[in-house]
């Protein structure tokens, strides 16, 4: 699999919206509840997924969206940050060759939505005309803060929405599924079941044995998460 | 779905409106598959059930969420042999992929009666092969017990199968469970590296297929469209691995 079509998605949005959650729940299944350390500089993650026309892959850029304190600390660096102030905007090179974006905010959070058309002007200086979907993350929570009918940014410029869930994985697939259509110009894309191809045997010695039988017995006494199973 | 269904309520009549349907110029252009291959073709569903799959992470001492869907036990139509295979809901990504061994004890999670901790040697989800401790939650104990009645069983299975190697020798049932795995641990050291190795093999002949399975099935960038000026030149007919072999 090591040649398959792949595309540079773009994703920014204030912190913390959720974005590296949003990766990490797509990379491994996890749902990290802990508000982790804003990302510093950039992660690229290889999200494959598996459709009717084949994998594809998004290079995802988890693009840091920078601490106030982090973007003066660099200001202070760099003199040439016109355009990129108050709010802590990235290097063009973050966007540059991006052929499709993610901006994410947080719908408790009203900052994270005021915030949303300086990351599209950023985002549309350097990557014109290329599809975007806005996502408003976090939905599961009670007290939403940004309502429905607030968010209307989105269709002044063409931007595709999609309320979603980082934790209760509502929508959670439905940008990435909107974005490989447009790039491959077909709406009857779809995801489709991954290969499973067949496991090996495996044959492990009783010393091995030994060690996992005792990692499991500790194991076994650390809680699982969170008992809210409504999607059994 | 209720995660949805719970959602909808949350929103109900104000949903954000949509954007006009616009067009963008598609960057590359994939031809649509005539045929899904899950690889589960030769395999019949045993069992099949929703849950939740955990998986411990050590550096963190944390149980973390695997993925939600599905869990089913394939039963192969010519070997015999039971694999657990799990995907997730909506991406359909794989979470867990191993087969089904003597020395998987299910154990019970603390201060929980609807799960099982159990320990993979070898995992195939991402490919390559990976040890993991894993946990699976049911929506009851009555399921989560299902689960675990249908995995004894096909413990017991598995093991008269690696029992009798391919010597199709009427092998002593009752007996016969038992000392698979646990047999003789001093020559067992050597053994066990000569299976690392086979293991290794298997896993580089499983990305040899996978890769050249993606030759006609997942249609890599640079082929595909060589294939499908192929697959247009080619009568109508012809599979789309025909029209590779023509190509080389």
């Amino acid at each position: 699999m090591a040649d398959i079509p792949t595309f540079k998605l773009v994703l920014v949005g204030g912190d913390p919206a959720g974005k590296t959650t949003f990766v990490k729940r797509h990379l491994t299944g996890e749902f990290e509840k802990k508000s982790s350390p804003t990302t510093l500089g950039v992660e690229v993650h290889p999200l494959t997924f598996h459709t009717n026309f084949g994998a594809i892959c998004f290079n995802t850029w988890d693009t840091a969206s920078l601490t106030i304190a982090a973007a003066a600390a660099r200001a202070a660096a760099s003199r040439s940050l016109q355009g990129q102030e108050k709010f802590g905007g990235l290097r063009d090179g973050y966007y540059i060759q991006g052929q499709c974006a993610i901006i994410m905010f947080d719908v408790t959070s009203r900052i994270t939505y005021k915030n949303v058309p300086n990351w599209h002007r950023d985002l549309v200086r350097v990557c014109e005309n290329i599809p975007i979907v806005l996502c408003g993350n976090k939905v599961d929570i009670k007290e939403r803060k940004v309502k429905a009918k607030a968010i209307t940014f989105h269709r002044k410029k063409n931007l595709q929405y999609y309320d979603i869930s980082a934790k209760s994985n509502y929508n959670f697939e439905k940008p990435f599924l909107w974005l490989a259509r447009k790039l491959i110009g077909n709406p009857n894309l779809d995801f489709v079941a991954a290969p499973a191809l067949a496991p090996a045997e495996v044959t492990i010695d009783a010393a091995t044995i030994a060690q996992m039988e005792n990692e499991m017995q500790e194991a076994s006494a650390i809680p699982l998460p969170a008992e809210d199973d409504d999607d059994l | 779905m209720s995660a949805e269904e719970h959602h909808n309520a949350a929103a109900g009549e104000d949903e954000v409106e949509a954007s006009p349907d616009v067009h963008f110029e598609p960057v590359m252009k994939l031809e649509q598959l005539d045929e899904i291959k899950t690889f589960e073709e030769d395999e019949d569903t045993i069992f099949k059930m929703r849950a939740k799959l955990f998986r411990f992470v050590k550096g963190d001492n944390e149980w973390k969420e695997r993925g939600t869907g599905d869990v089913k036990l394939l039963k192969h139509k010519v070997t015999g042999k039971i694999r657990v295979l799990m995907r997730r809901d909506k991406t359909h990504k794989i979470c867990a992929n191993h087969f089904v061994s003597n020395e998987m004890n299910l154990t019970p999670n603390v201060g929980s009666d609807r799960s099982w901790v159990y320990n993979v040697a070898a995992d195939f989800s991402e490919g390559a092969p990976t040890a993991e401790l894993l946990a699976i939650r049911f929506a009851n104990t009555e399921n989560a017990n299902k689960f675990k009645e249908a995995f004894e069983e096909a413990k017991v299975v598995n093991a008269k199968i690696s029992d009798s190697p391919s010597s199709a020798a009427p092998a002593e049932p009752a007996a016969s469970a038992e000392p698979a795995a646990h047999a003789e641990p001093a020559a067992h050291a050597e053994p066990a590296a000569a299976s690392a190795e086979h293991a290794a093999a298997h896993t580089e002949t499983a990305a040899e297929a996978a890769t050249e399975e993606a030759a006609h099935v997942p249609e890599p960038a640079a082929t595909a469209t060589e294939t499908a000026a192929l697959a247009e030149a080619a009568p109508a007919e012809t599979a789309p691995a025909e029209a590779e072999h023509k190509a080389e």
